[in-house]
């Protein structure tokens, strides 16, 4: 466990519940003539699991976009750590802990699934072109420290052996597992994951479950992550928040959600997705 | 495009392929045209930036080099270092505002901004002597050459090709430069290269500034076009805006496809296979008129660029897993 | 190693504090932009030509500066709009330094030029959704219908009609031959974009040296009458210029026409602009791209028709084009062919102003600035949409 998540973990246990890690207050963002998110807002507690669920166009992944840097909103603030980044670039937010996921997975096909996984290591001197000049040999160390990293995460994913493939020839699932393993090498403080199950079989799924549980009560880090699969949210998550045409309709305890009305009438009313079964994509 | 004076002395016969002479001529430019696609290479190879406006680097190169020996008395070799920053401002001028534009865009940017400074050259009388350009900076080097030339007799080889010091420069510099540019691209950095080459977005998300590296890549080409300027100044003792048309920057990229992206040592291949073919076409007994030769040379060049898109996109020595062409 | 850590030291090279900067510029309201866009503009414009010679010059170039920024303010979502409030500030500006005659008959001598870039670029923006690609070889397209118009003309020695509608056809048939032999057979294999740009440029190489190995390096001239001049309103044009401007913009007036009105133009202008959508709401698409590219080469050889005759044929014509062709099409928004149209003609309009302030040679230089210019302020052209992530 790193030095920021054990002090992270420790503000969990000691703190009163419900440290807030993540703010976002009446996000607004329009494309041409539509209103995608119109005024989210919600919060994150740290070292929680929330799940973000709603019927297809509700806006989630356009949600994510605008938290992570991608897309600038309109109106509103986001606050990670008690820092605003509504204005800040992508890199800047993740090099800030904040790391995310994509719906369709972005492996770097043409590179090993090695090379994918060291990427996603922070502080890494090596990467700086006055170093690998000037000091040719003093990235060499961590360079060494974070190829044994990135193998026992593999392993922990079951994708060790594949590690000197080209990313482009693994499977959907396998590809799915890689992008997670590669988030978590970057040793966020919290994740977003946009459909982490979607694509993998129930077994694997299970495992990736465990393993978000256990980072969650070992290393402290906190998840939001999109889902459709009710079973999942429902299960493995302490908060649910429920989005529908671009606005938070919901936020709240699992059982509590799943018998709102406004939630009801969003799935049945609104396109795609059901409130029980798996939703269309 | 090589010196004119040199080929005056050949017969227009096969004769001309047994000549060291004419390897030698082939073997300057060659190794200038491996200089100018080490960092072609780098933009297009690893990091996914269209750069198609590697010439002006070039002439910026050329010119910063020509104009200070020659008009301001300088010694050459230190012209080079200030040829490079020149070159580099440019590419950091071009690249802060259209890098972040989509590849298409950032191409036709590029090769404009290449022909602002042919044209600004062509116009700039004061400045660079305008369409009759600038010449007479050929003495300095001369005395290097002479030297080395000096050199080599006393190791015992008398019948020295005159521009073999030259030839020996520039694959010199040429080799340092594919090995620098190879190791570059085998570190950390240079995976970092790669994966905003794959995917930026991905990239960002990984922490990355993604910017700051396509302008570093950008940087390092001009580093490489302003050195190959230099040298193509030292070969043809005269500096002209006509020799640097977007032409230059299309028969680098062929160069760069034949010898097979993200592959250093394809592209010296490829540029001595490619040059030895243009080079020898000007040879050839065939009963056509000087400019109907240059244009048949020409559209070798075309059909080669076809040929490899349609048949072969990953060169001699190109991974074909690895292929930025063709997915 | 701390996980996730935000060193205050962020923000610690040149560029990115640039950048930051230019951030807070991009929040303040659209009216201080505005302002300070066109206030900028027009004192380097200034600057560049001459220093106002009295206060009344002064005081007249504050209020155009400020009327412009005023008409800016309810056009914060039109970009089109906005940028002929910017024209017309340049022109008020020569217009107040130069008179009105002089303006307007550079701008009578631009039209020509701009006519011609207008008919390259529409015919480019429409091949762009094709190929996914902005086409080299497409200044080629331009050489060769000059050259074959000159075949026509010269060698022939038939009536310059003639040599036009043979130029239009032949070049539109280059244009469809290439397509089946090349363009149709590399998009059934999936090919790259990079993969087919450099097809595109080896394939403007092998156009342009055929026609040097055939017609020599020399400057050659179609039969126009080069001399004469018409002269209207106290202004004068070539008389072939004239004839350009006028045919030149029927041909895009046509063009525009057809694009917007008839079934095929609007399938045409739906593949230029997402050929991915078009095919899946059922068009033939092999159909209509024969179409596109029959009208892209054809209006292509019309325009090289028309540059070779106020101009003279040599085999590098259509490439010295090609790059304001690719300008217009930037600045338009690839795949919008009325903003090619717009953005071609605005340009040859803009360069031949641009005379007042720098020397002749200098002109095209001006072009690329202009386009690098307005893409740092709006990256998808005047006309284009911003892509989303």
């Amino acid at each position: 466990m790193t030095d920021a998540a054990a002090a992270a973990a420790d503000a969990t246990a000691a703190s009163p519940k419900g440290r807030s890690l993540f703010e976002a207050t009446e996000i607004h963002k329009q494309f041409g003539g539509i209103q995608a998110v119109r005024g989210a807002t919600m919060e994150v507690e740290e070292g929680s699991i929330t799940a973000l669920i709603g019927p297809n166009g509700a806006g989630k992944t356009t949600f994510f976009n605008l938290i992570t840097g991608f897309y600038r909103p309109d109106r509103g603030k986001a606050v990670f750590d008690g820092r605003e980044i509504q204005s800040r670039p992508p890199y800047v937010i993740a090099r800030m802990g904040m790391v995310r996921t994509f719906q369709i997975t972005k492996a770097l096909a043409a590179m090993p699934v090695i090379d994918n996984m060291m990427l996603a290591a922070p502080d890494q001197p090596g990467e700086r072109f006055t170093n690998i000049v000037f000091r040719p040999l003093g990235w060499r160390k961590r360079e060494a420290e974070v190829h044994e990293q990135a193998i026992e995460l593999l392993d922990v994913f079951n994708l060790a052996k594949l590690a000197e493939e080209y990313a482009g020839t693994l499977s959907g699932g396998q590809r799915k597992l890689l992008e997670l393993a590669r988030a978590l090498m970057a040793q966020p403080r919290f994740l977003l994951l946009d459909e982490p199950m979607a694509g993998i079989n129930p077994t694997l799924g299970r495992r990736l479950l465990d393993h978000m549980q256990r980072l969650r009560s070992e290393d402290g880090v906190t998840f939001l992550f999109i889902e459709h699969d009710m079973e999942v949210v429902m299960n493995h998550s302490d908060r649910v928040i429920v989005m529908a045409e671009g606005q938070v309709i919901a936020d709240g305890e699992p059982h509590e959600v799943r018998s709102d009305k406004a939630v009801i009438d969003a799935y049945l009313g609104g396109g795609g997705g059901t409130a029980t079964g798996a939703g269309a994509s | 495009m090589t010196d004119p004076t040199q080929i005056f002395q050949l017969a227009l016969t096969f004769e001309a392929f047994t000549d060291i002479q004419f390897w030698t001529s082939v073997g300057i430019i060659a190794g200038i045209f491996v200089i100018f696609a080490t960092g072609l290479q780098l933009n297009v190879g690893f990091t996914g930036i269209q750069n198609f406006g590697q010439v002006g680097f070039m002439a910026i190169g050329a010119y910063t080099m020509a104009i200070l020996t020659a008009e301001s008395g300088w010694n050459f070799w230190l012209s080079l270092p200030v040829a490079i920053a020149a070159a580099i401002a440019f590419g950091l001028i071009i690249g802060l505002p259209s890098l972040r534009l989509r590849a298409d865009y950032f191409a036709i940017v590029t090769i404009a901004a290449a022909e602002a400074i042919r044209i600004v050259a062509l116009n700039a009388r004061d400045l660079t002597n305008g369409p009759q350009g600038v010449f007479g900076f050929a003495d300095s080097w001369n005395s290097v050459s002479d030297s080395i030339e000096e050199f080599i007799v006393d190791l015992g080889w008398t019948d020295v090709p005159s521009q073999f010091p030259l030839f020996l420069v520039t694959w010199g510099l040429a080799i340092g430069l594919m090995f620098a540019f190879s190791r570059m691209t085998r570190t950390p950095w240079g995976r970092v290269l790669r994966a905003v080459r794959e995917d930026e977005d991905a990239a960002r998300a990984l922490g990355k500034n993604a910017f700051s590296y396509k302008l570093q890549s950008l940087a390092l080409a001009a580093t490489t076009g302003a050195i190959a300027g230099f040298l193509f100044a030292l070969n043809l003792k005269f500096v002209v805006p006509d020799e640097f048309q977007p032409l230059v920057t299309f028969t680098g990229y062929a160069v760069l496809i034949l010898g097979g992206l993200a592959n250093y040592w394809g592209v010296a291949l490829g540029s001595i296979v490619l040059w030895s073919v243009l080079e020898g076409l000007r040879f050839l007994e065939l009963p056509l008129s000087e400019t109907k030769i240059a244009a048949l040379r020409f559209m070798i060049l075309g059909f080669v660029l076809i040929g490899l898109m349609a048949f072969r996109p990953q060169g001699f020595f190109g991974n074909r897993k690895e292929m930025v062409l063709g997915d | 190693m701390e996980a996730g850590t935000f060193s205050g030291a962020q923000v610690r090279t040149l560029g990115e504090r640039f950048a930051a900067a230019l951030g807070r510029f991009n929040e303040a309201p659209f009216v201080v932009r505005a302002g300070v866009g066109i206030a900028l503009l027009d004192l380097v414009l200034v600057l560049a030509d001459r220093r106002p010679d009295s206060v009344f010059e002064w005081l007249l170039l504050a209020a155009i500066i400020a009327a412009s920024t005023a008409a800016t303010v309810p056009l914060a979502r039109r970009p089109a709009a906005v940028a002929a409030v910017v024209l017309v500030n340049i022109l008020a500006i020569l217009i107040l330094f130069h008179g009105l005659h002089d303006v307007s008959q550079r701008g009578l001598n631009g039209l020509s030029l701009g006519a011609i870039y207008a008919l390259g670029a529409v015919g480019l923006t429409l091949v762009y959704g094709i190929l996914k690609l902005v086409n080299f070889a497409h200044g080629d397209f331009l050489t060769f219908g000059a050259y074959m118009a000159y075949l026509v003309n010269v060698t022939w020695d038939l009536p310059l009609v003639f040599a036009i509608a043979f130029a239009i056809a032949a070049t539109a048939l280059l244009g469809i031959g290439f397509e089946k032999t090349m363009w149709a057979p590399m998009r059934k294999r999936g090919a790259g974009m990079l993969q087919l740009l450099l097809m595109a440029l080896g394939l403007a190489f092998v156009i342009r040296y055929s026609i040097q190995f055939i017609w020599g390096t020399e400057l050659r001239q179609l039969d126009v009458n080069n001399t004469s001049s018409v002269e209207f309103l106290d202004l004068r044009i070539g008389r072939t210029q004239l004839t350009v401007i006028v045919v030149g913009f029927a041909a895009l007036l046509a063009t525009g026409l057809m694009l917007r009105l008839t079934l095929l133009g609007k399938r045409m202008r739906a593949l230029s602009d997402d050929i991915d959508l078009a095919e899946t709401s059922g068009i033939n698409t092999s159909r209509v791209i024969l179409y596109t590219w029959l009208f892209a080469a054809g209006l292509a050889g019309l325009a090289g028709v028309f540059a070779g005759a106020i101009t003279q044929l040599q085999p590098e014509l259509g490439f010295e084009l090609l790059l304001p062709i690719f300008a217009a099409v930037v600045l338009g928004g690839i795949g919008n062919a009325f903003g090619a149209l717009a953005a071609g003609i605005v340009l040859g309009v803009v360069i031949e102003m641009s005379t007042f302030i720098v020397a002749p040679g200098l002109k095209l230089a001006i072009g690329f600035l202009i386009l690098i210019v307005v893409l740092i302020i709006r990256p998808q052209g005047i006309f284009g949409q911003a892509r989303t992530v």
